[in-house]
């Protein structure tokens, strides 16, 4: 009898479940607006609300003259933003700008993408502004993202960032920041006896004292993972963190935690993300940072819509507002997220970062089709 | 009437389903349709089960949690055991400091005792920088040590569990073994023993299920020192890009096998036995008097013991708060951090409102339903109550990160929305998950105080003409007073600090206290989550107090009278349910 019911239950459960959700993003009805490319042009002017205006013409206006004169939308509900930085200001910023509202969901990276993964049949955000650009491009591809769309003030971008925009032009890259520094203890490592590149922590005299974040979980760490399995082909890459792993090699799941390990000793040398290295020096820790002459892997902080939002032109305006010096200026002297190299001109770098700081990142065709794989091998390799 | 009872059984089972069921479905249906996506649907997937012999992650994490599991039930049993032992048998001045550590454990949730435990055992920890144990960091962060942190965190529910059964002597039952012969040995071994069998399975049960299911500490401490559990691995499929929600359900599928077994196990210890020793031949176990000397070890005992289960993770929180840097080694003493978290735009007085309020609310819908699948399980006799009992014996062990993301699939339909149900992303939803959260400790505590109420006495009442809920009113619920009490305490305490559910499922914009308290350890202000940590506490441990007195001024009230007739009338009352 006790079978007869859980017959009777558990097929009801599974089609439940199996009607749940069956339209991913690609289905979704386009129920915004469908504004033309350049709406967002408006954007940075667009500080008075007046009524919906065509599109076409709030870029005219845009282009030409004042704010006072530019059509602006009118704001029903908050915009939705995605985030893992830069929660605690970035909406008084925007509303201070631009007087819209919006409402954030901060999470890390990963978090942030599995919360959009699992809302894929209703999304519920508006864009998402992560530093995961290899995630946000794959979204892309599941036809979840608003693409062929440039944002105005991607005309300023750094060669460097216009450089990251995808064809599709799914996202418009806002700053890039080193996934992974070396920083070492100088209390243990003088700096003639300290790593100076990324190839010699796979030495054996630094074994079981370098540390990482999980390329799984922590936003910026697989970049860093992707960026050398890009750089030296990915089978000599997998070689590469083989050998580390062979020499103890110890992964945490974020860069707070390499952090607390390096603070305690429990290793001595680590790639760890630029914020939280330049954090650990002004709080009075020993630590030394370098950064190698060929560049660090990078990563790069993107903003992008949902292709579902009912806040189209709004949400353009936000992403072109993100793209602002002025915004980026304020990003980077907002404290300890502020470490970052911005992507337009005209941005005034915190003093302690250092001048010879270079970035480089993967391809993101590279980083997006090998993501799942790698990130899988990782965590294998750090389980064994 | 029997109509009405059955309605009743399958409405419960329906809610059941609803809260925990479904969700649940909806990540193990991913298995064979990723995303439940019906173009993805692949019956081969299924093959991934067999993936968890061959991924050297999952297989780790596997055993693990099997090992970690297993250790702290046999070691947390004992424990619990000898502690309800000398608590029920002897009569020293530290006793309630026992019940104190439990009921305070019992509440704390497990990732906040973990950062306190890594505040304590860091190489740059307290241990090592005051207290010169070098040694501290390399036990707590290996197997036993985790064991060891584990069992001290995980006690308390089985002690509980022991401890009520252990304070009822059934006298009558003694005093038949003895004139027929049997030893005083003989009588515990044949009639005490076998009656408390129940409480031991279920002790072992609740410790085994919430160790085998625990995110906080498996987030805070294994998984950052090497070594992976089950429920951290499954956070990290689905919080991970790209979101594995299949593998997450294969996990989940392993995690609920390791429990069936253990159901199985206390199935077959239990066999078909009656347990309800509780009638008038039922005395309560009166606490020996021991020698001064002995009473004053049995307080240091117990004094130590609360030192170390609670006094090291709430004490490295006190301390830490107090803490300008991450390290003690370079501690110096600032109010900087119950600055900040009191400062104007600090989210946390917004958060400690909204999970306040979101645990009242789900404490009174919890003790509803909880109370409702109690009775269900104890009184019913219908043919549905096994799978309402391991409906909520899969609440109790399903991580809370899984069901999160089961209530996103579920509640995030956009045709909820026509019928004003889309909760997703409304901090209804927190409601609900919490309370599907809190009904498994409800119901373990309720069940365990119904067990010791026999029908007879319903059917009493019954027969002298009392309906329905005059049975309920007059009759179980006086009797279980102070097990409703608890349930509905632990039940306001657990949901407060609920992580997982929380940390998942929180609408924009809704700032709770344990998603403030875990961002700012994992962003590395020790100081700021250790102040929060305090400050929410006190917040709560206030309002749990009040609600303890609301919830017992008429018990109070009743004894002082009774107390005062009886001084009167030279009589003293007995009822021995009295303090079930």
């Amino acid at each position: 009898m006790k079978k007869n019911v859980l017959k009777r239950v558990l097929p009801v459960m599974m089609m439940t479940s199996a009607a749940l959700g069956m339209t991913a993003c690609g289905s979704q009805s386009q129920t915004a607006a469908a504004p033309a490319a350049a709406s967002a042009d408006a954007t940075t002017a667009a500080a008075t609300e007046t009524t919906t205006a065509a599109i076409a013409e709030a870029a005219t206006t845009a282009a030409t003259s004042a704010a006072a004169e530019t059509k602006a939308p009118v704001q029903t509900k908050p915009l939705v933003v995605y985030l893992n930085d830069f929660d605690a200001v970035i909406p008084d910023l925007f509303k201070k700008a631009t007087g819209y509202d919006v409402e954030v969901v901060v999470g890390n990276g990963a978090e942030t993408m599995s919360r959009i993964e699992a809302e894929k049949s209703n999304p519920q955000w508006d864009v998402v502004w992560i530093d995961s650009m290899y995630d946000v491009y794959n979204l892309s591809k599941d036809d979840c993202l608003v693409t062929g769309w440039e944002p105005a003030n991607a005309a300023n971008l750094t060669d460097f960032s216009k450089a990251l925009i995808p064809d599709n032009k799914c996202m418009a890259p806002t700053d890039i920041h080193a996934a992974g520094v070396i920083v070492y203890r100088n209390d243990v490592y003088t700096e003639a006896d300290a790593p100076k590149t990324y190839a010699e922590l796979a030495d054996e005299k630094y074994k079981d004292q370098v540390g990482m974040a999980d390329p799984g979980v922590a936003a910026p760490a697989y970049p860093l993972a992707a960026y050398f399995m890009d750089d030296l082909g990915l089978d000599a890459g997998k070689e590469y963190f083989s050998k580390m792993f062979d020499l103890g090699l110890k992964v945490y799941p974020k860069n707070p935690q390499v952090v607390a390990a390096l603070a305690s000793g429990e290793i001595s040398i680590a790639i760890l993300q630029e914020s939280n290295a330049y954090d650990m020096v002004s709080s009075g820790e020993p630590i030394s940072i370098i950064w190698p002459e060929a560049g660090a892997p990078g990563s790069t902080r993107v903003a992008a819509i949902s292709k579902s939002t009912q806040q189209e032109d709004i949400a353009k305006i936000f992403v072109n507002f993100l793209l602002d010096p002025e915004t980026q200026q304020q990003l980077v002297n907002t404290g300890d997220e502020g470490y970052f190299e911005p992507s337009v001109n005209g941005v005034t770098l915190k003093a302690e970062r250092a001048a010879n700081a270079k970035l480089a990142v993967a391809d993101e065709e590279f980083g997006a089709e090998n993501e799942a794989d790698i990130k899988a091998w990782f965590a294998d390799m750090s389980a064994q | 009437m029997k109509f009405k009872k059955n309605t009743a059984d399958h409405v419960i089972l329906l809610i059941l389903m609803i809260l925990v069921l479904l969700p649940l479905a909806a990540v193990l249906f991913q298995i064979v349709c990723p995303g439940l996506q019906a173009k993805k649907f692949n019956l081969k997937n299924m093959l991934l089960l067999g993936d968890v012999f061959v991924r050297p992650l999952w297989k780790r994490a596997f055993l693990d949690s099997l090992f970690l599991s297993v250790g702290t039930t046999v070691l947390g049993l004992i424990l619990a055991a000898f502690l309800a032992h000398i608590r029920v048998s002897y009569d020293f001045a530290g006793a309630k400091l026992l019940d104190i550590a439990s009921w305070i454990l019992m509440i704390v949730p497990s990732f906040i005792l973990a950062q306190g435990w890594v505040y304590f055992s860091s190489g740059n920890g307290i241990a090592s920088s005051w207290l010169g144990m070098k040694g501290i960091s390399s036990f707590v962060f290996s197997y036993w040590g985790l064991v060891t942190v584990m069992v001290l965190c995980k006690y308390p529910m089985a002690y509980v569990a022991i401890k009520a059964a252990m304070e009822w002597y059934p006298a009558r039952l003694i005093s038949a073994a003895r004139m027929n012969g049997a030893s005083s040995f003989q009588a515990w071994k044949s009639v005490q023993l076998p009656l408390c069998i129940p409480a031991y399975c279920s002790a072992a049960m609740l410790i085994f299920m919430d160790t085998v299911g625990d995110y906080g500490m498996s987030s805070t401490i294994t998984a950052v020192y090497s070594f992976p559990t089950l429920p951290y691995t499954i956070y990290s499929a689905i919080c991970s890009s790209p979101a594995r929600f299949d593998m997450a359900g294969v996990l989940s599928v392993y995690l609920m096998i390791m429990i069936v077994l253990a159901m199985f196990i206390q199935f077959k210890a239990m066999g078909k036995g009656r347990y309800d020793f509780l009638d008038n031949g039922t005395e309560k176990v009166m606490q020996k008097k021991v020698k001064p000397v002995q009473a004053a070890f049995l307080s240091i005992v117990a004094g130590a013991f609360m030192v170390l289960s609670l006094g090291i993770p709430i004490g490295s929180n006190l301390i830490m708060s107090f803490s300008d840097s991450i390290s003690i080694r370079r501690f110096q003493f600032t109010f900087e951090n119950y600055k900040s978290v009191f400062a104007a735009g600090s989210s946390l007085k917004s958060g400690i409102l909204h999970s306040l309020s979101l645990a009242l609310i789900s404490a009174f819908f919890g003790i509803i339903v909880g109370f409702c699948v109690a009775y269900v399980l104890t009184y019913s006799k219908t043919r549905l109550k096994k799978a309402i009992d391991m409906t909520t014996l899969i609440a109790m062990a399903v991580p809370g990160v899984v069901l999160g993301i089961g209530y996103i699939f579920v509640w995030n339909q956009k045709w909820l929305g026509y019928v004003g149900l889309h909760l997703y992303g409304k901090p209804a939803i927190l409601v609900l998950a919490s309370v599907a959260s809190a009904i498994p400790l409800i119901n373990r505590v309720l069940v365990g105080g119904m067990a010791k109420v026999p029908e007879s006495l319903l059917i009493a009442a019954e027969i002298q003409g009392a309906g329905f809920w005059e049975r309920i009113r007059t009759v179980l619920l006086p009797l279980l007073h102070n097990s409703t009490v608890s349930a509905t305490l632990a039940a306001f305490g657990g949901s407060v600090f609920n992580l997982a559910i929380t940390t998942i499922l929180y609408p924009p914009n809704y700032s709770t206290l344990p998603v403030f308290i875990s961002d700012s350890y994992n962003d590395l202000k020790f100081g700021i989550a250790a102040a929060a940590t305090i400050v929410g506490a006190v917040f709560i441990i206030g309002i749990m107090l009040l609600l303890e007195l609301l919830l017992n001024i008429k018990v109070i009230r009743e004894k002082a009278e009774k107390s005062g007739k009886a001084v009167k009338q030279g009589l003293r009352t007995s009822h021995p349910a009295e303090n079930i």
